[in-house]
């Protein structure tokens, strides 16, 4: 689409929208057309880094985190449950909560508060949290006591919160890149994460139906249900309506069976047919889909005519939640149970002030209204998996449900402990509450809840265990970590077998990326929000949770956003924020998107257009956003690069040498990528690379490139090319224990005897001790050998060092060693050990183009094809990798990057952006390359290597950005003869970690059967594995025992030795005869001769 | 060994076009590709050059690990025209052998401003061999300090590197820090026939069109003589381009073009470690003292054939 710059003018092109839509479309714009200010359209995308400005990539958590301390909290302690604590016993009492504070991050040490930062929570492994504390006023003997604090805190201590990093109470907030290093932290790390117990939590963007929300649905049979799922602080219902033999029933838990609808209203107070025929909807053909209903009601078995009639028919079939002849509160007959279920349960978040059940009963009718719809037409039926029918969760609303969860435990444990002590009747002290507030249950209960991922919310009935997931963050590279913030996943069972919750909706369109999910079960479950994606916290009139994203206003088709405005958001005056206060951009919701025309870009707006889009690429998430030119590749490619953009090693964040994690992998020389994408830039990936440009010529070479393997130039490597470090983190606690001892580290007693002497062994339980300190903890800079202690600890007298797990061949040192002690004041010892490697045979790298492939062979320089500018090119991919896959985007990355070299100008790649000018365009790029002499295409004349003369074609080369991937061989590779078994069945040990042996599945051994080969069969499964003799009575064929002292095997029965044979067997199935003999099975075994 | 008779490839002739301190260009010519190639790989894998190849560390407090700027050390190229008075460690017979060349560096940084640990800090540790050193050295603590260092790391106040790096002999056939070369490429001459009957049937646009297609501009309008020129056949790329754009002009014969299969231009570009004339040289003495051997291996497998053959008799 040509786009006209500066020009007064307004080209159409005959292909636009507007010869399509007619040429009344074009006359009545045209004016408009005229006086509108144009600008360019490049200028557009201006908003977009104003909008991560102001909200940054994980805005949403960090909102919503601060709603609920800002908001939430103050709502939770004065809501009408919580807001009083009262006694059973002596009725004058009560403790009232005033406010409630959270306060500055620290810790207390000895009794010693000091402020915290984030990062050294991490290191000595504690949590990031800040005390929780309330002002009260209670009674205390026949005095009332205000307890005010001062200073923004509280007069009591209730617990501590956990801070997600970069909230309002986050020392991290608002701080310059120069502070933020002080403190220790990456600028370019989002936040909007926990630090508990010194691991990294994120609490997942959790995917729901939206609650309080009809939605009119087809069950198994195909008839018609409308089922809403209410909730409110108190309570949670599922209340449906449902079709069974054209009578519209009301299917609800509280009740033991489905109920006439018509019996419910009537329970509700519409007690005569007209009226509920009227709240419906009395068009004519309603009339025969009610008659079923209204006959129902009046039959003998129902009869319910008045409201009366009504509850006692509803009461009957009330379920009952107590126990048969149990306790029944006084003056309260079934008739009021039925009605306070109903009031209070059924569809509960409609409110019944007094019994009006006006607004519940219409509520109903709607409900009624919208079935009979679909019945007459399918197209009213919702579709579940539509997005505006969706509601995101986030950490701030499931802290706030598990911090009144805690809130009522803890006022319940308050009351039981009030009644308990005020019952007695002389006590020695004056009962003070103040000092009885215990601040383990919330300190514990959040704590364990993030640490865990395990949110259990007593107060509803429905356990929500294991719901949210609150996963240590990914550190493996900064866009795992970044790809982590933008995570949804969804509720829906993995192992079920449904396409419609995967598939992709139209309605995610600008919400959530297309591209990024996972591959296998979790697939289309787990997806990642768009780089504008919005949350929705409060909004007058709409309920929270809702997934937004912003546009342009458009009055008339003429987008309200000039080049002025943008001109004053260049030049600084204004802010993402002005716009939207300025009505010029809003938020929509997936719901109003439906009532929107939202044109792309400029050119294709018209009269009816009301929106427009702030650039195209914001489609994409954080992840997808690095792949250049991703519009011309297959989309699952794109979707695989996702996935394995996180396992790219590279630079972690800049505190990554400071930092001590399990594992890290890092990238020693990593580049920013020669064709970049305005995601790129401003995610921070350019500062923050994982790969390297590499040269790549696709050709064939040497044959060890089939199936996706590269070719690698030895001496590219030998200078550093995919040079990684890997860092281990070995740590230990030095614990107390109740006998007043704890643990220690001492210096070996080896350590000062003859040097020879202590290394030769390496089976010694303490290890080798050579890298030993005189303190016992290994130093830094020391290399490690095989079996070497890390740490000589001591538990009582019991040896209890920290060995080194290193495999033979990994050549590790010390990096650094940490000592410092927790919050629980134990020492902790953190060694960081690490190994730098060079890529090997077997690496798995990747372009960012789904395109993965291991190192199939290293060739010396010398042997690789050249140019006769004397290029050798890095990497030699095969050009099978091509034409299945489809992954054009690749090679205009390899254009662009080669004309980036050569001009010395980083080009562009970003999605969809060659209409906006944020892509290059294949011909510009190829221009630029027959500017610097090279060929248009991107091809090179090259010369073997090995026989010296030129190759017959031309050989597509040059920069492509590579990414090495975590998986090495060096972690993988295995193999071993004899070696150690387990105990119990003393067959061959399991996995390379306890260098167990390789498995003859079931598979391998159905071949083995079925080619017939017996002989290897015995050798492998009994032989080889867990042969075993065993003595059999060849009477009673039961397994014998030796007696050594008469030197021969006896039956177990008789105890004579006549009988015996001797066989062999697994040792698993002699495992198998015992413990079936232990219950009571006889086994017995029936021999013959061989 | 009696040679056969040779051909005419068997007189190889070198025309030097142009050398620098650190390029040379020449034209080998009367050779086919496999002898320049031979040439270009032994430049590439077997000119021995010096380099760091063992560090032991002392005190790093740096931000770059141990076997980081170890790795960076090796890679320093270094002064090698004493190279061959050298021998690499499984050459080295005789206890005097020289096959060492020490180096300390011991840098603490103590001023505020970020401090560079560059090439120049690499002291030599023995007087003995003042010519091998890293290549752009200079003197520490002349005032005009020339960019030419490598920069190792950088160091923040109160940092401190301290260790000791030996260099040795090696090829590049080892490691790619031996190899003496930045590029070693060469260059078929092109040979290139205008069909001057043809051109002659373009109109000059045409004819301005067909120099236009080729990226070198391998070709000229002349405008006053109306024709097309070859303003340097060795701009030439092969690239096929002019090929193609007189195929889509319904000219195909219009120029011919093929390569000169026993001329080549040859460009070997240095690092600084060997001149690029002591790297050919270099390069040729290791390739006759290949066929040396080859031959003098040939020699002694035929004598000892004949003596098999004799005792058979």
């Amino acid at each position: 689409m040509p786009v006209t710059k500066g020009s007064s003018a307004k080209v159409v092109d005959a292909g636009s929208p507007h010869s399509v839509l007619g040429d009344a479309g074009i006359d009545d714009c045209d004016p408009a057309k005229l006086t509108q200010p144009i600008k360019e359209v490049k200028d557009k995308y201006q908003l977009l880094p104003a909008f991560l400005r102001v909200r940054g990539l994980v805005r949403q958590h960090i909102d919503s985190f601060n709603y609920f301390i800002n908001h939430e909290m103050k709502k939770i302690i004065h809501a009408k449950g919580n807001e009083r604590v009262t006694c059973d016993t002596d009725p004058n009492f009560y403790l009232k909560y005033l406010n409630i504070y959270v306060g500055k991050p620290s810790i207390e040490e000895e009794y010693i508060v000091t402020d915290i930062s984030p990062q050294q929570c991490r290191l000595r492994d504690m949590t990031y949290s800040a005390p929780i504390s309330v002002d009260v006023e209670y009674t205390r003997g026949k005095e009332i006591v205000m307890k005010r604090g001062k200073n923004g805190q509280g007069a009591l201590f209730l617990g501590r919160m956990p801070l997600m990093l970069r909230s309002d109470r986050c020392v991290l907030k608002g701080k310059s890149e120069a502070e933020l290093a002080k403190l220790g932290e990456c600028p370019l790390d989002p936040g909007g994460y926990f630090v508990v117990k010194g691991t990294e939590k994120v609490i997942l963007i959790q995917e729901q139906l939206s609650k309080n929300r009809i939605i009119i649905d087809t069950d198994s049979h195909g008839g018609i249900v409308a089922s809403v799922t209410s909730s409110t602080h108190e309570r949670k219902s599922k209340t449906n309506i449902v079709t069974k033999h054209g009578r519209l029933l009301l299917r609800h838990n509280a009740f033991t069976e489905d109920i006439n609808i018509l019996a419910v209203l009537r329970a509700m107070g519409v007690e005569s047919d007209q009226e509920f025929v009227q709240l419906v909807g009395s068009e004519p053909a309603f009339g025969s889909l009610l008659a079923p209903t209204l006959q129902h009601c009046r039959e003998e078995s129902t009869g319910v005519f008045t409201q009366a009639q009504a509850l006692e028919f509803l009461a009957a079939r009330v379920k009952s939640s107590r126990p048969p002849g149990g306790f029944q509160r006084r003056g309260r007959s079934r008739v009021d149970e039925a009605r306070d279920i109903l009031s209070g349960v059924v569809l509960c978040h409609v409110p019944v002030p007094r019994y009006n059940f006006q607004a519940k009963v219409v509520y109903l009718a709607v409900m009624v209204r919208r079935m009979l719809c679909a019945m007459l037409d399918p197209g009213f039926v919702d579709d579940r998996d539509y997005y505006g029918n969706k509601r995101l969760e986030l950490a701030g609303g499931l802290l706030a449900l598990l911090f009144e969860d805690l809130f009522k435990k803890l006022n319940a444990d308050l009351k039981h402990h009030t009644d308990a002590t005020l019952s007695k009747a002389n006590r020695a002290t004056q009962y003070d509450i103040a000092k009885c507030l215990g601040t383990h249950t919330i300190t514990a209960g959040l704590e364990n809840a993030i640490s865990s991922g395990n949110w259990t919310i007593k107060r509803f009935r429905m356990e929500r265990k294991g719901v949210t997931q609150a996963r240590v963050l990914s550190r493996l590279s900064f866009i795992s970590a970044v790809g982590m913030m933008t995570r949804i996943t969804s509720q829906f069972e993995k192992t079920r077998k449904v396409s419609g919750p995967r598939a992709l909706q139209p309605s995610q369109w600008g919400m959530l990326c297309p591209a990024d999910t996972p591959e296998g079960e979790s697939c289309g479950l787990v997806k990642n929000l768009a780089l504008m994606t919005h949350h929705d916290a409060v909004h007058i009139a709409a309920d929270g949770g809702r997934v937004c994203r912003p546009l342009i206003i458009c009055d008339a088709g003429v987008p309200r956003v000039t080049g002025a405005h943008l001109a004053r958001l260049k030049a600084g005056e204004w802010s993402f924020n002005d716009f939207l206060t300025a009505g010029l951009v809003e938020y929509l919701d997936v719901n109003e998107e439906n009532n929107a025309l939202v044109a792309l870009y400029e050119c294709f707006c018209n009269p009816a257009t009301t929106h427009l889009e702030i650039e195209p690429f914001t489609v994409l998430g954080v992840v997808a956003g690095l792949i250049p030119y991703p519009h011309h590749n297959q989309s699952p490619r794109n979707t695989y690069q996702c996935a394995m953009g996180k396992q790219a090693m590279g630079n972690i964040a800049f505190n990554q040498l400071q930092r001590i994690d399990t594992l890290m992998y890092l990238l020693q020389y990593p580049q920013r990528p020669l064709l970049t994408t305005k995601t790129i830039e401003l995610v921070g990936f350019d500062r923050l690379g994982a790969g390297q440009n590499a040269i790549v010529a696709v050709m064939s070479y040497s044959g060890y490139d089939i199936e996706d393997a590269i070719v690698m130039n030895k001496a590219s490597l030998d200078r550093g090319f995919g040079r990684c470090v890997v860092m281990r983190k070995y740590a230990t606690t030095l614990k107390k224990y109740g006998n007043r001892t704890q643990d220690r580290i001492t210096r070996p007693a080896e350590a000062a005897a003859p040097a020879g002497a202590s290394t030769t062994t390496t089976t010694r339980p303490g290890g080798r001790f050579s890298v030993l300190d005189a303190d016992g903890i290994a130093g830094a800079g020391r290399v490690l050998t095989q079996g070497e202690c890390l740490v000589h600890k001591q538990s009582g007298y019991r040896a209890a060092p920290v060995m080194w797990k290193g495999f033979p061949g990994e050549r590790c040192a010390v990096d650094r060693v940490m000592v410092t002690s927790n919050d629980d004041s134990a020492c902790v010892v953190k060694v960081l050990v690490r190994h730098t490697r060079r890529p090997e045979l077997g690496d798995k790298f990747s372009s960012r183009h789904g395109q993965k492939g291991v190192v199939g062979c290293i060739v010396p320089e010398a042997d690789l094809p050249f140019s006769e500018r004397g290029v050798v090119p890095d990497l030699i991919m095969n050009p099978h990798g091509f034409p299945s896959r489809m992954t054009v985007g690749k090679m205009i990355e390899l254009l662009g990057s080669k004309a980036g070299a050569v001009s010395g100008r980083l080009h562009y790649g970003t999605a969809f952006g060659e209409g906006s000018g944020l892509a290059d365009r294949v011909d510009a790029l190829s221009a630029e390359l027959v500017a610097a002499g090279f060929s248009y295409s991107g091809k090179d004349l090259l010369h073997s290597g090995i026989t010296g003369e030129a190759l017959e074609a031309y050989v597509f080369m040059g920069p492509v950005y590579y990414q090495k991937l975590k998986h090495m061989v060096m972690d993988k590779m295995h193999a071993r003869a004899r070696g150690p078994r387990v105990v119990l069945t003393r067959q061959p040990t399991e996995g390379r970690s306890r260098d167990g042996g390789l498995r003859l599945g079931e598979m391998e051994r159905d071949c083995l059967i079925g080619y017939g080969a017996s002989a290897l069969l015995l050798e492998r499964l009994m032989i080889s594995s867990d042969q075993f003799e065993v003595h059999v009575c060849t009477h009673c064929g039961l397994l014998g025992y030796w007696d050594a002292a008469a030197r021969r095997a006896r039956c177990p029965g008789t105890g004579r030795a006549d009988a015996m044979a001797t066989m062999k067997l697994p040792y698993a199935a002699k495992l198998l005869f015992q413990e079936m003999q232990a219950m009571n099975i006889v086994p017995r075994l029936v021999l013959a001769e061989a | 060994m009696v040679a056969p008779k040779a051909p005419q490839f068997y007189s190889p002739q070198v025309k030097l076009r142009s050398l620098t301190e650190d390029y040379c260009e020449f034209v080998l010519s009367n050779v086919n590709a496999s002898i320049a190639n031979a040439l270009r790989r032994v430049i590439l894998a077997e000119v021995p050059t010096i380099a760091i190849e063992l560090v032991e560390i002392e005190s790093n407090t740096t931000v770059l690990n141990d076997e980081y700027i170890a790795h960076r050390l090796g890679l320093v190229p270094f002064v090698s025209s004493r190279v061959h008075d050298m021998k690499t460690i499984y050459e080295a017979t005789e206890d005097d052998d020289w096959t060492d060349v020490e180096f300390t560096l011991n840098v603490r940084c103590t001023r505020d401003e970020t401090m560079n640990v560059t090439s120049d800090d690499l002291l030599p540790a023995d007087t003995r061999f003042p010519d091998v050193m890293p290549v752009g050295y200079d003197e520490r603590g002349s005032l005009t300090r020339k960019h030419k260092s490598v920069l190792l790391v950088k160091l923040r106040k109160n940092q401190e590197l301290k260790l000791r790096a030996v260099a040795r002999k090696g090829i590049g056939k080892d490691h790619a820090k031996w190899i003496p070369a930045a590029t070693v490429s060469y260059q078929f001459l092109p040979e290139i026939t205008i069909n001057h009957d043809l051109m002659d049937t373009l109109t000059d646009e045409q004819k301005q069109a067909f120099c236009a297609a080729d990226p070198r501009k391998t070709f000229r309008f002349n405008q006053i003589s109306k024709a097309v020129e070859i303003v340097d056949p060795e701009l030439y790329m092969y690239d096929g381009e002019v090929l193609a754009k007189a195929a889509e002009m319904g000219k195909p014969g219009l120029i011919d073009i093929c390569q000169r299969q026993d001329t080549f231009i040859f460009r070997v570009e240095g690092t600084g470690a060997l001149t690029p004339d002591d790297m050919v040289l270099t390069a040729l003495d290791v390739l006759s003292g290949k066929l040396q051997t080859f031959g003098a291996e040939l020699d002694r497998e035929g004598a000892e054939l004949a003596d098999l053959t004799h005792g058979m008799l």
